[in-house]
């Protein structure tokens, strides 16, 4: 009995050194045609903590963003000297007069918004006021503290546009509903649903190329003119503070 | 100083119709569109006072309301006809009116002003209306009639006694008209 155990403990496969050995050996065969996966899942728990982190991209977005800005102002300059050049209509800092809306009347038929600066802060009758988003009205009254603005979507307001895309000229009529319609005085142009329309660059009443809607659907059954149907950038019903601009000729 | 409150206190109601106009709370709206606040004052006022009192404070209202709104368009013709409307109820005792009637003749009132306002703007954009546009005429009519009617009993109850306190203190020199 003696000699059969102490055969049995000194064979090969009973040494806990061997399985050890082996064990060792498939993981590094394992490891080596897993292409080090393993290692690179192990090193991505571990180093995670350490990694640059959200503060680090708000450090690259913020050059991203500044970069952005420099070639902005630097746009915006070229282009003020541009049209400072052919004596078109600009909108400068200074011309911008913040204001809050104290009334506002967008559920019934009247379209208006009133605000809480008046002839005292400089509004003058006329003015173009823009919300987040872009154009929300043009004032058309004004008392010593307030003034009234004649929303995009009123049925007397008229205002001269342009599709930038294909550079094409239009007038959006307000008809009283919160999508007011835009007509293009020919057939035959590339207007396309989805294109953003700008304040004309021609039009005497507004500043030149602020944001005002995208074209939503575009009326196929109108004959001789182009008529499109705008969703507004700027919505009334949820703008608590504007801007007017004030127009330097 | 308590008789004078009481004599000018419905003039001072009046006041208060463009203030509720512009402020246009939005917990009392429905989707967006707020109740005919100025249709409460001129039923009570005209139903108490009689059409001729009713004929002017309709025209007062709709001047006061058309200087605010600066459109082409005027609600003055629609206040008059309520006023008309209206002051033929003060032939009845204005107790017999409760609160079911307040609601129901108010939203008459309101639906009178809203479509004489929705016809003018079909007569002016005749060329431009289509179907969407008359879906949300009709939508921002039912929606007011609907306000209206649903406020009306509690503001009208309240301007009722208002008036009808004043009118006993104040004998208005229109009371027997004959329109």
């Amino acid at each position: 009995m003696v000699d059969n155990r102490r055969i049995s403990s000194t064979r090969w496969w009973n040494k806990r050194k061997f399985w050890f050995f082996i064990l060792f050996l498939s993981t590094i065969i394992f490891v080596r045609f897993s292409k080090g996966s393993i290692y690179k899942d192990f090193y991505y728990i571990v180093s995670k903590p350490f990694w640059p982190g959200q503060f680090q991209q708000e450090i690259i977005q913020e050059s991203q963003y500044k970069e952005l800005n420099m070639k902005l102002i630097q746009l915006s300059k070229d282009n003020k000297r541009l049209r400072d050049i052919l004596k078109l209509q600009s909108i400068s800092d200074k011309s911008k007069i913040s204001a809050s809306v104290i009334s506002r009347q967008t559920g019934t038929w009247w379209k208006q918004l009133i605000l809480n600066k008046g002839k005292k802060d400089g509004v003058e009758i006329g003015d173009a006021v823009v919300g987040p988003g872009g154009l929300v009205g043009i004032i058309e009254n004004t008392s010593f503290l307030t003034s009234s603005v004649k929303l995009l979507t009123s049925t007397d307001s008229k205002v001269g546009v342009w599709n930038q895309r294909s550079n094409v000229h239009g007038l959006l009529v307000g008809l009283g509903t919160n999508l007011p319609r835009l007509v293009f005085y020919s057939k035959d142009l590339d207007v396309k649903e989805g294109d953003f329309v700008f304040s004309s660059p021609a039009s005497t009443l507004l500043p030149p190329n602020i944001p005002i809607g995208i074209i939503e659907t575009i009326d196929a059954e109108s004959q001789s003119t182009l008529i499109a149907v705008v969703q507004l950038l700027a919505e009334p019903e949820a703008i608590d503070w504007v801007q007017v601009l004030k127009i330097q000729y | 100083m308590n008789r004078i409150t009481n004599t000018y206190l419905s003039l001072l109601t009046f006041l208060f119709i463009p203030i509720l106009t512009l402020w246009n709370p939005k917990f009392i709206s429905l989707m967006g569109v707020p109740p005919h606040w100025s249709i409460f004052w001129l039923f009570s006022w005209a139903s108490i006072h009689g059409s001729f009192n009713g004929i002017l404070a309709g025209l007062s209202i709709g001047i006061v309301l058309d200087s605010l709104s600066n459109h082409l368009y005027t609600q003055i013709p629609g206040f008059v006809i309520c006023g008309i409307i209206f002051g033929k109820l003060s032939i009845y005792n204005s107790k017999n009116l409760n609160t079911f009637k307040f609601g129901f003749i108010c939203s008459l009132g309101s639906l009178i002003c809203n479509l004489l306002y929705f016809l003018q703007i079909i007569f002016h954009k005749f060329f431009e209306v289509n179907i969407s546009w008359v879906a949300y005429g009709i939508k921002t009519i039912s929606a007011q009639v609907f306000m209206t009617a649903i406020i009306a009993p509690l503001v009208c109850s309240w301007l009722f006694n208002i008036f009808n306190k004043n009118n006993s203190q104040n004998f208005s020199s229109f009371k027997g008209d004959s329109f």
